[in-house]
């Protein structure tokens, strides 16, 4: 009896109706330089700039998506994924958009992961839990997410600002200005060369591998993190100022660091190098640090 | 005086009455005089300074949550809004010896922490976890340049550290409170 009612039960769940993910396939027209602003609560946003004046979406929307709002008003673009307000059922929305490749984009989602390739303008990207990647970057980045990961990478010149909460921050062989902070992630600026560079974590270990230019300002601060600094191209004018309440300091050049009293464990390291043109100002509670150049 | 005192007392007077050194000591000790280490306590303006910046930015911060809110979020939606504690501490600090940035501080955050509890009710609860996860760490390392600064109360270099600490705590409340309004309140161009 029971392995009827198994049976019966099997071939209703068989036969009740599937609610599949709708499909979207959309294309508007757009300016070359245009703006670009994206907004996904939950799944995923590939965004990749192309040579043409058109924005393309593809993708698949969850069932309990409502609509994907698109609308152009002259040089902006709007891309929504509107999800009710109290949602149970799959809001997830996975898009690929191809942009006009010298737009600029506001994209913004929460459980939401963020690619971007080969857009050249301005991006401001912000997620909650997902992460934030971006390659060939040119121009102005801001990202910011809370626990993914953000990576910015390219070649551009400009202002670069990555922050998170646990997630770890990666900015690769740009130049210009760079802001990086996290509360427990990692901060490293790989290769790249900088006019600013301005680090801050609690927890977060710190990395500076990258050329500081002459007359640049490096600064990087943390409560507990570890902070390592290898200059690409040798550092020859610059003031340091380095200081630990309890961590200790490794430097391959310049003066042995001192301790600021005889009754606490803190070091200190201030020097100058040539003229001291670039300013190296190091903060740490616990953290150790460690500065040098390049092999 | 018994003979006894009489001979300590002789014995006592035949003592040489001055010891030279086995160098001489007062050129460097001439040097340090004269040449002071610059003391490592911040002045008392600098530290005024920094508790006017960190009220004047805490309060623009406050003004425009409070300003954002009030103009993206229907009043019936209030009502419904889940206040989530989260057992925010104020580590006392002395700073500068005159002034606590606590009270400074905690001004500052009341504002925020309402928008920030708001916004955590509308995480998924991995997210809110490690938010305050977070919190706590940065309450922890409040806790330890507090600690320290209770042995240097006058070490600007703690002093700054703890400043640092907190703006950490306001930045991370005003971005969470505000990540998810932000896809939630656009509807058009």
């Amino acid at each position: 009896m029971k392995q009827a009612n198994l049976i019966v039960l099997a071939a209703g769940i068989a036969s009740m109706p599937v609610v599949a993910d709708e499909q979207v396939n959309q294309t508007i027209d757009a300016s070359s330089d245009g703006y670009v602003e994206i907004f996904n609560t939950s799944g995923s946003i590939e965004v990749t700039g192309w040579s043409k004046d058109s924005i393309e979406i593809t993708g698949t929307l969850g069932d309990s998506v409502e609509e994907l709002i698109v609308e152009r008003d002259g040089n902006e673009v709007l891309i929504r994924v509107e999800v009710p307000n109290r949602h149970w059922g799959d809001i997830d929305a996975d898009l690929t958009i191809k942009v006009p490749e010298r737009s600029s984009l506001e994209v913004t989602g929460v459980s939401t992961d963020i690619e971007i390739e080969d857009v050249l303008g301005e991006q401001s990207l912000s997620s909650v839990s997902g992460d934030i990647d971006t390659r060939g970057v040119a121009d102005d980045v801001e990202a910011e997410s809370v626990s993914g990961d953000v990576d910015i990478q390219g070649n551009g010149n400009g202002s670069f600002e990555g922050a998170t909460v646990s997630g770890d921050v990666m900015v690769k062989g740009m130049s210009g200005s760079v802001d990086v902070e996290s509360v427990s992630g990692d901060v490293d600026v790989i290769g790249g060369s900088y006019e600013d560079a301005y680090f801050e974590t609690v927890n977060g270990d710190q990395t500076f591998h990258a050329e500081l230019k002459s007359g640049g300002d490096l600064s990087m601060e943390s409560v507990n993190g570890t902070v390592d600094i290898k200059f690409s191209v040798p550092v020859t004018s610059a003031r340091f100022d380095i200081e630990t309440f309890n961590g200790s300091i490794r430097n391959c050049f310049g003066p042995k660091p001192e301790r600021t009293s005889k009754y606490s464990p803190g070091l200190e390291l201030s020097f100058t190098i040539g003229d001291g043109d670039a300013r190296i100002e190091i903060e740490t509670l616990n953290g150790s640090v460690n500065v040098c150049n390049a092999d | 005086m018994t003979e006894q005192d009489d001979k300590i007392a002789i014995a006592a007077s035949q003592l040489a009455t001055e010891i030279a050194p086995s160098r001489d000591l007062w050129p460097g000790i001439e040097e340090a005089i004269k040449a002071p280490r610059a003391p490592r306590q911040t002045p008392w303006y600098a530290q005024a300074a920094a508790v006017f910046l960190l009220v004047g930015a805490s309060s623009m911060v406050t003004y425009s949550v409070v300003k954002y809110d009030e103009s993206n979020t229907p009043k019936a939606q209030v009502q419904q809004v889940q206040i989530v504690p989260t057992n925010m501490i104020f580590e006392r600090a002395a700073f500068g010896g005159e002034h606590t940035l606590e009270s400074v501080y905690g001004r500052a955050a009341g504002g925020v922490e309402s928008n920030l509890n708001r916004e955590l009710a509308n995480l998924s609860p991995e997210a809110r976890a490690d938010v305050q996860r977070n919190l706590a760490v940065i309450h922890q390392a409040i806790a330890d340049i507090s600690q320290a600064l209770e042995h240097e109360p006058n070490n600007g270099f703690l002093q700054e550290l703890l400043v640092a600490a907190y703006r950490n705590e306001l930045t991370l409340m005003n971005r969470i409170g505000s990540m998810t309004q932000r896809v939630m309140a656009r509807k058009d161009i």
